[in-house]
């Protein structure tokens, strides 16, 4: 097998217009002929989101590397074993998200998720300290405890329903819907604006 | 059968991320976009969301995404794994010290099958040079003189395409390492380490450990032997 010879031609793309079905038949390809092509490309699909996810989950640089190998490991050894009850992506994303558990484990770095939020140590933004919103939008999200920022992340970055965010974390859908209504309330306490947001009647 | 109504303010507040993103259930949408357009607190947190939604797409469309090369070469490391962990490195049951790579499990049942029977000749062919030069003192050299340490501690490894030779002679040669076999299909190599160096307290564990960390190295792993 020619180790060289596959490169993903949009590999810069953050994160390509697939559907599940045209990634099926990459993991059909995989399962009846091992076919190396088709899981370059399921490997360039998920990347850069990969990448993305694992560093909000605070997974260090140099094994963020480690966890989206470990994946496709996974991926490549269990392909047959997929039987199509949830999406390609809830099934891929769901095992980087409990290998990088596992993975902030052996580096005993506590994920965020197990200290207390402290609401006193993020600053209320105005406009008069010449920060913008977005600026303390980004600061606010990294404030998130981990299992929150997860749900928030899943939901508006990699753009998954209520039922999928569940499966990827294993967790039951209320207990989505509780972390993102915490996130939401955090949110608020970070940036006014959001709270004041007039609704329009569109 | 009807669409469920729930209708509480609490159970539309819980969703409304799921109606910013779009992915909200079908058989909730209709309810849903009813009490929301009536509800001037939900309509306010659901253009909140939204903003929410916006600003964090906008920042990951903004941040540089990782090289195209970063991600081949983590992409040639997994291929490099998976096509360590599904061959079988071998030495050369000759004194010519090719290596013999077999492919997957359902090959290798017949390349064994295969290799019995080579070896099974050999067999013959040496017995029959041994009767006839019975008394006449030659020596015959067999297999287990060509390699008396059989057991020796060992590690697969797979170099950057492009490595000098030099450059692998000199990372081989600082852990104690020999080359018994390879390059295979994959360009893995096969190497033991001398007596020297395990008396000195290296193990395959170690020694894959420290190459695995230079730049020249796709991928190194012990062998279990």
């Amino acid at each position: 097998m020619a180790l060289k010879s596959v490169e993903n031609p949009d590999s810069r793309a953050v994160s390509p217009p697939v559907t599940d079905s045209s990634e099926r038949e990459l993991l059909d390809r995989i399962v009846r002929s091992r076919d190396q092509a088709a899981f370059r490309s399921l490997y360039g699909n998920y990347y850069q989101r990969l990448t993305r996810l694992l560093s909000r989950m605070s997974v260090r640089r140099e094994d963020i590397e480690e966890v989206i190998n470990d994946t496709f490991w996974v991926v490549w050894t269990k392909a047959a074993e997929f039987r199509g009850a949830s999406q390609l992506s809830t099934w891929i994303i769901g095992i980087a998200y409990r290998r990088a558990l596992n993975a902030l484990r052996r580096a005993r770095l506590r994920p965020v998720a197990d200290e207390p939020f402290d609401e006193d140590s993020v600053s209320v933004g105005s406009s008069e300290e010449g920060e913008t919103n977005e600026q303390w939008l980004a600061l606010g999200l990294e404030s998130l405890p981990m299992e929150q920022r997860m749900a928030l992340e899943l939901t508006y970055t990699l753009g998954h329903s209520c039922e999928e965010v569940a499966a990827i974390l294993d967790c039951p859908v209320n207990t989505v819907k509780t972390r993102l209504f915490r996130a939401r309330e955090t949110l608020k306490r970070v940036l006014p604006e959001l709270a004041g947001m007039p609704g329009d009647k569109s | 059968m009807s669409a469920r109504i729930p209708d509480t303010h609490a159970e539309a507040w819980a969703l409304l991320p799921w109606l910013a993103n779009g992915r909200v259930q079908p058989a909730d949408r209709e309810w849903l976009e009813a009490h929301v357009q009536d509800c001037e607190e939900c309509r306010a947190e659901l253009a909140a969301q939204r903003l929410v939604a916006s600003q964090v797409n906008r920042e990951v469309a903004e941040s540089p995404p990782a090289a195209a090369s970063d991600e081949q070469r983590s992409f040639n490391k997994l291929w490099a794994r998976i096509e360590a962990s599904e061959s079988v490195a071998t030495p050369a049951s000759g004194t010519s010290g090719v290596a013999v790579v077999m492919p997957r499990s359902s090959r290798t049942v017949r390349w064994l099958a295969a290799a019995v029977v080579v070896q099974a000749i050999g067999l013959g062919v040496l017995g029959m040079a041994v009767n006839n030069r019975a008394g006449s003192g030659s020596e015959i050299v067999t297999v287990s003189d060509v390699e008396p340490r059989r057991h020796a501690p060992a590690v697969r490894i797979v170099f950057e395409p492009g490595t000098p030779v030099a450059s692998m002679n000199t990372l081989l040669s600082h852990q104690g390492l020999s080359i018994v076999a390879g390059p295979g299909d994959a360009g893995n190599f096969m190497a033991e380490l001398s007596a020297d160096a395990v008396a000195s307290g290296a193990s395959a564990e170690s020694v894959a450990a420290v190459m695995a960390k230079d730049p020249h190295v796709v991928f190194a792993q012990p062998i279990a032997r």
